[in-house]
């Protein structure tokens, strides 16, 4: 557990994370914590219809009660939408003409309490004219079925058609081609704490809002044009975030639009914090998918082409469902060597509430689908599904070179061959093919899986990620970063990073938190980018600050900049070490002797392989990613043959090529959170089960999350490539852990039980009856 | 009458408190709109979640769902009452030395399952400290190095390291 | 948001009798709470009343004696019985259901009371109190009464209390030698309530080892705690085996009309009576012989 890697002073060892002791002592304060003088409390009026016009919003008798300050509905917004991108902008803060999901806002109300503002919420009175909708991609591809948006025919929302290579060719000279259909559920994020804000204007034209956001610059960008500011009249200052998992904290909702215009309107902070039932039935949620993968092999079981048909829910609006179903597709040439690859996607509207980003954002779907059917392959070809995966593994390229994928995803470094023998190796892989296990009612298995996963995402031109090193007078240092850290522990790395640039210790960093005012503005907590991209920006803004007392110091010394390092807070001439002084003094030689230097570095983040161009989403070509982590899991259950239920041991092993573990216990534990809680709980346990756009399980008895007695002791090893592209070769950690998750475990119930579920969750009562009708399979034979 | 004040002593992390809350305020409330102890945290609305986990009378409960008045006569602790002045309990410093904290939003309630545990049952199996902690929900974390972090604890408040 | 109501305190259970004697049918009694604030915090249940005998200390005991057998005042929280050493020793499968009921929070201040006049089929005490034959003393201001625990559930969250009564005691006779119970649940996860749950009681002949009292009690299947009577029927007087145990839990699957739901449909339900029964009747048969 106490790995060290690499030769650094800070990095690559354990260390404790930065905002550990606050978030311990119960001190550290998330949005809903934070009070203010004067403070109204919000509360947001919703639809009880799926799918309705809206006729009338009656808002008197509330705006009659006593305690009420304020009332917003959609009208106050003259008619601002946004979205995702300019393209997509299909939302508004509250629905205006009609509502499109359950639950979907029409108006908010600011009282002096929680009690009055629920109440003055019930008083507002809103006249429907229901409407027929459309609850899956099925019923919403219908001829004639009525239109979510009336300006989107066949409620298509995304639609993308890639090839590449040649398919039909692939598969005619296959040795053996299979299809199969696969289905994802629709998953919560499963944050605990759930969204919520407080916002006020310390001036007429001047916002300051607080939210439990991952991204700070959704709030930053999209406020500063519903309220007609510019940008640096937008203060958004970040708490502490319970973590995100990439949605409606990474994104708006109607708290971030109800408490600032409310606020405006009564001149006071107003805060809005949801509930759990709020978060279940309204916030944005993982893509339900349908999936048909067809895949052409030779009778070495090296594979030839894969046809991939991804159909999905994307809920009532857009949000990014143009980059999720691009991402599905995107990574299928990974992590396995593919030379043909032909995509079709549809991504539907539908009248649920809408479908985002999730932890193992799209790859999770694919990778989920294509590692369970390359099991099912193998077993056709009497191959052990370590060895196929061997066989197409993508050989770790050689320092300077790059491995092109045929829609042009650029891979520096690839660790699957190692993660997967390490694996193997781990689980004693050949052995245990030789024990298979029974006990009573219970059966063993274990399954094997591979996988990879996108970091330092770069959607667009302006990915912009800054930091600034300010070096104070008595050599205190601080960073200060837009980035966000939800929980992944960014905000500890990237101080490491600027120690150990600096020379100085991960204590000695003071890290200032997101504050539009005096800090970048980073685009967020998503797609694996923060270490990859703030954690570049912290080296190169340490950098820039070092070169600074570097130069003062080689006057010092007399001696050229070159030959000065500084190394445990001790500034040195590399040659002769016994010319040395201590940080704090160079510091204050350069602050104080004239002409008296301010030392601030700054640096931002430049790297990525594909610099001139951005990959184009449509046409599924290029790289959404600087550098692609890989991982291999292997996962064994013990099933219930009796009653169906599936539990996982704790023979659990993940190997993870992050390209180089700058924080190792933060890995794993990322490593293994994102293996459980997103992974095998996808495969075991969540699900929203949905009637007509009602959620029926709004709760976190009914909506299963993943708990302790339960969890696999997962051991987690690291294996290092050291990409060029990542600050100190660092790619993004457990994405892929997410994806390899899923599969290990429907291989390994697969291995239990001669059953393959291919529909997740693999919940108790699915697979009785799969297993029941096993058996009376067998028996017909017989 | 519905809304009448009523009377309320309780002891908060040693310190005694004499109030005046309405019947229905929950203790999670008192705890973090009166007290402004808002290191409990409120998660959920079905009792499921035990991110408002505290301590009454040295027993686990969810604050959420216990009136406040219930807890007259009783001792309270809560997140802010575990570490002495600045120096961490040995459950919290594991948590932070072990790298067990992620977003940190359901460690308040960790923490003081993990309290009430040890302080009843020092030396605990792996599936007693499982059994403790699965009212706590986390999201991102996996439980493993909670689990760890716990037995670490645990050893070194029997003086094992 | 839960809407306000007037509240007391009371500290003895003639203070509480004579609450509720006033107020009856505008009051309701909160206990531990761990059922009710859930259902108040959602807005499904008001009241203008609300009588709090979480205070009332003399109904929290533990008392067995072989002659009377377990008595368990109605405020004992489940965690008491759950670490009880009398309990664990003479009536050990109570200590085993409340280990696997909910979490420990909820165990550290709920109470085997409230949770029985929460009145919830899916509910674990229930099946078992009444696999263990056990009785419920209602009081009321002038008056009690004893009724069977079998005849306390009324319906879907109804129980058999008058609007002033209130429930002191859960009176458990001590066991007849030879007699084995065991309770199995259906969990996905530890604590959850189960999908479907089978407490078994079996008592043998010491003679020839036939059977010689059997009750089979259901959790989850139907709007109450469901004695599966055909299947008990089946067992009676027989020296018991496998296949026999089998078919009980084959009958009693016909006897139950199980609610659908997220956790499960009422086909899957059936199927699992069958499991359940039989696994909880195995193990009793084996305690049983063991006694």
């Amino acid at each position: 557990m106490e790995e060290t890697f690499g030769n650094y002073s800070v990095i690559g060892k354990p260390m404790p994370r930065v905002d550990a002791r606050a978030k311990v002592t119960g001190e550290a304060k998330y949005a809903a914590d934070i009070e203010l003088p004067n403070m109204l409390w919000g509360q947001i009026k919703r639809s009880p219809y799926a799918h309705a016009r809206i006729l009338n919003i009656d808002t008197s008798k509330a705006e009659r009660l006593p305690g009420v300050m304020a009332i917003t509905t959609g009208k106050d917004f003259g008619g601002f939408r946004w979205g995702w991108s300019r393209e997509t902008r299909d939302e508004e803060p509250f629905a205006t003409t009609k509502v499109r999901y359950q639950y979907e806002g029409v108006a908010a109300v600011a009282a002096i309490s929680e009690d009055i503002a629920e109440e003055a919420c019930d008083l507002i009175e809103v006249e429907y004219e229901p409407l027929l909708g459309v609850f899956d991609p099925f019923e919403a591809m219908q001829e004639g079925a009525p239109l979510v948006h009336e300006n989107r025919p066949g409620n298509i929302c995304v639609e993308y058609h890639w090839a590449f290579g040649d398919v039909d060719k692939a598969f005619a000279e296959s040795y053996l081609v299979r299809e199969d259909i696969f289905q994802t559920p629709r998953m919560a994020k499963g944050y605990i704490e759930t969204p919520a804000v407080i916002a006020y204007w310390p001036g007429p034209d001047r916002l300051v809002f607080q939210g439990a956001k991952g991204s700070p610059y959704f709030p930053y960008r999209i406020l500063a044009r519903c309220f007609n500011l510019p940008l640096s009249n937008v203060r958004v200052i970040q708490p502490f975030i319970g973590s995100d998992f990439g949605g409606t904290k990474n994104d708006m909702t109607h708290c971030d639009f109800a408490a600032p215009m409310l606020a405006k309107k009564t001149g006071r902070p107003v805060k809005l914090v949801y509930t759990q039932f709020d978060t279940l039935t309204t916030d944005l949620r993982r893509h339900p998918m349908w999936i048909t993968i067809k895949t052409g092999v030779t009778k070495d079981g090296i594979l030839k082409a894969t046809y991939l048909k991804a159909v999905a829910d994307g809920g009532a609006y857009t949000r990014m469902s143009p980059l999720t179903m691009f991402l599905v597709g995107t990574c299928m040439t990974l992590p396995y060597e593919l030379p043909n690859f032909k995509y079709d996607a549809y991504n539907y509207f539908t009248n649920n509430p809408s479908s985002a980003a999730m932890r193992g954002h799209g790859l999770y779907h694919s990778r989920f689908a294509a590692d369970v059917q390359l099991d099912m392959i193998a077993e056709e070809l009497g191959l052990d599904p370590v060895d196929i995966r061997l066989r197409n593994a993508i050989e770790n390229p050689k320092p300077g070179e790059v491995y092109e994928t045929v829609n042009e995803v650029h891979v520096a470094t690839c660790g699957v061959k190692e993660c997967i023998e390490k694996v193997a190796e781990a689980t004693n892989w050949e052995k245990r093919k030789k024990t298979k296990k029974a006990e009573g009612h219970k059966s063993y298995g274990i399954g094997f899986s591979a996988a990879t996963y996108n970091g330092g995402t770069k959607l667009s031109a302006h990915n912009a990620c800054a930091a600034i090193v300010r070096v104070c007078e008595d050599g205190s240092i601080n960073y200060l970063t837009g980035a966000s850290d939800v929980g992944q522990g960014s905000d500890t790395v990237c101080c490491a990073i600027a120690a150990e640039v600096l020379g100085v210790g991960l204590e000695d960093i003071d890290i200032k938190r997101v504050d539009s005012a005096f800090t970048p503005v980073d685009p967020g907590s998503y797609g694996s980018r923060v270490t990859v991209h703030a954690g570049q920006a912290a080296k190169n803004a340490a950098e820039d600050a070092r070169r600074q007392l570097v130069e003062v110091a080689a006057q010092q010394f007399s001696v050229t900049p070159e030959e000065v390092e500084i190394k445990n807070r001790q500034v040195f001439v590399k040659s002769n070490p016994q010319r040395n002084m201590p940080w704090e003094r160079l510091v204050r030689i350069a602050c104080y002797e004239t002409p008296g230097k301010v030392i601030i570095g700054r640096g931002y983040s430049t790297q990525g392989i594909s610099l001139l161009g951005l990959a184009d989403l449509s046409k599924g070509v290029g790289d959404i990613g600087t550098n692609y982590s890989f991982t291999a899991q292997a996962a064994e259950v013990e099933v219930d043959v009796e009653t169906g239920v599936v539990k996982c041991t704790d023979n659990s092993v993940i190997a993870h090529d992050c390209g180089f573990p700058l924080n190792p216990p933060a890995v794993e534990t990322q490593v293994q959170g994102g293996s459980y809680h997103q992974g095998v709980s996808a495969a075991l346990y969540e699900e929203f089960k949905m009637d007509q756009g009602q959620t029926l399980n709004p709760n976190l008895i009914d909506y299963m999350r993943p708990r302790a007695y339960e969890a696999p002791m997962s051991k987690v090893l690291h294996v290092v490539t050291n990409d060029p592209y990542g600050p100190f070769g660092a790619k993004e950690a457990s994405e892929g852990s997410c994806c390899s998750a899923p599969p290990a475990v429907i291989n390994a119930i697969y291995d239990a039980t001669g059953v393959w579920i291919k529909d997740l969750p693999a919940q108790p009562e699915k697979v009785f009856w799969a297993l029941k009708a096993q058996k009376e399979k067998k028996q017909r034979k017989k | 009458m519905k809304d009448e004040l009523k009377e309320l002593k309780l002891t908060v992390n040693g310190r005694p408190y004499e109030l005046k809350v309405k019947a229905k305020t929950l203790l999670v409330e008192l705890l973090r709109n009166e007290l402004k102890l808002t290191g409990t945290k409120v998660g959920c609305l079905d009792s499921a979640c035990g991110a408002c986990t505290v301590n009454i009378d040295g027993k686990a409960v969810r604050s959420c769902s216990v009136l406040a008045l219930q807890a007259n006569g009783r001792k309270v602790t809560t997140i802010e009452g575990v570490a002495d002045g600045d120096k961490l309990h040995p459950i919290q410093e594991a948590m932070v030395e072990y790298g067990a904290i992620e977003c940190g939003f359901c460690t308040p309630g960790m923490v003081m399952s993990a309290k009430a545990l040890l302080d009843e049952n020092p030396n605990p199996t792996r599936e007693e400290v499982r059994e403790a902690i699965q009212g706590n929900l986390c999201a991102d974390e996996g439980y493993v190095k909670y689990i760890e972090a716990i037995e670490i604890a645990a050893e070194k408040m029997r003086g094992g390291r | 948001m839960i809407a306000d109501f007037e509240y007391f305190a009371p500290k003895t259970v003639d203070e509480a009798l004579s609450l509720l004697a006033r107020y009856k049918g505008e009051a309701k009694i909160i206990a531990g709470g761990q059922s009710m604030l859930v259902v108040m915090k959602r807005g499904l249940l008001t009241t203008e009343y609300l009588i709090d005998i979480k205070g009332v200390a003399a109904l929290d005991y533990i008392k067995y004696d072989e002659g009377k057998g377990l008595r368990i005042g109605a405020l004992t929280i489940h965690r008491a019985i759950e670490k009880s050493p009398i309990i664990q020793k003479h009536f050990r499968v109570l200590s085993e259901m409340e280990r696997n009921l909910a979490t420990i929070q909820t165990r550290n201040w709920g109470t085997i009371g409230g949770n029985l006049c929460h009145g919830d089929p899916a509910g674990d005490p229930a099946p078992v109190l009444i696999a263990l034959n056990a009785k419920l003393k209602l009081a009321r201001r002038g008056g009690e009464r004893i009724i069977e625990m079998e005849e306390f559930s009324k319906d879907y969250l109804e129980v058999a209390l008058e609007p002033d009564e209130m429930l002191t005691e859960i009176q458990v006779p001590t066991l007849a030698s030879h007699t084995g119970t065991a309770y199995e649940k259906l969990m996905v996860m530890k604590g959850d309530m189960g999908v479907v749950g089978a407490a078994v009681s079996i008592t043998l002949s010491p003679k020839d080892g036939v059977c010689k009292d059997v009750r089979i009690a259901l959790s989850n299947c139907a709007s109450t705690p469901l004695r599966a009577r055909k299947a008990e029927k089946k067992l009676i007087g027989k020296v018991l085996n496998d296949s026999l145990l089998i078919e009980a839990g084959e009958i009693a699957s016909k006897e139950v009309s199980p609610p659908v739901d997220v956790h499960g449909s009422a086909e899957y339900r059936r199927e699992m009576v069958k499991v359940f029964v039989r696994r909880a009747a195995t193990k009793a048969l084996q305690r049983a012989k063991a006694a």
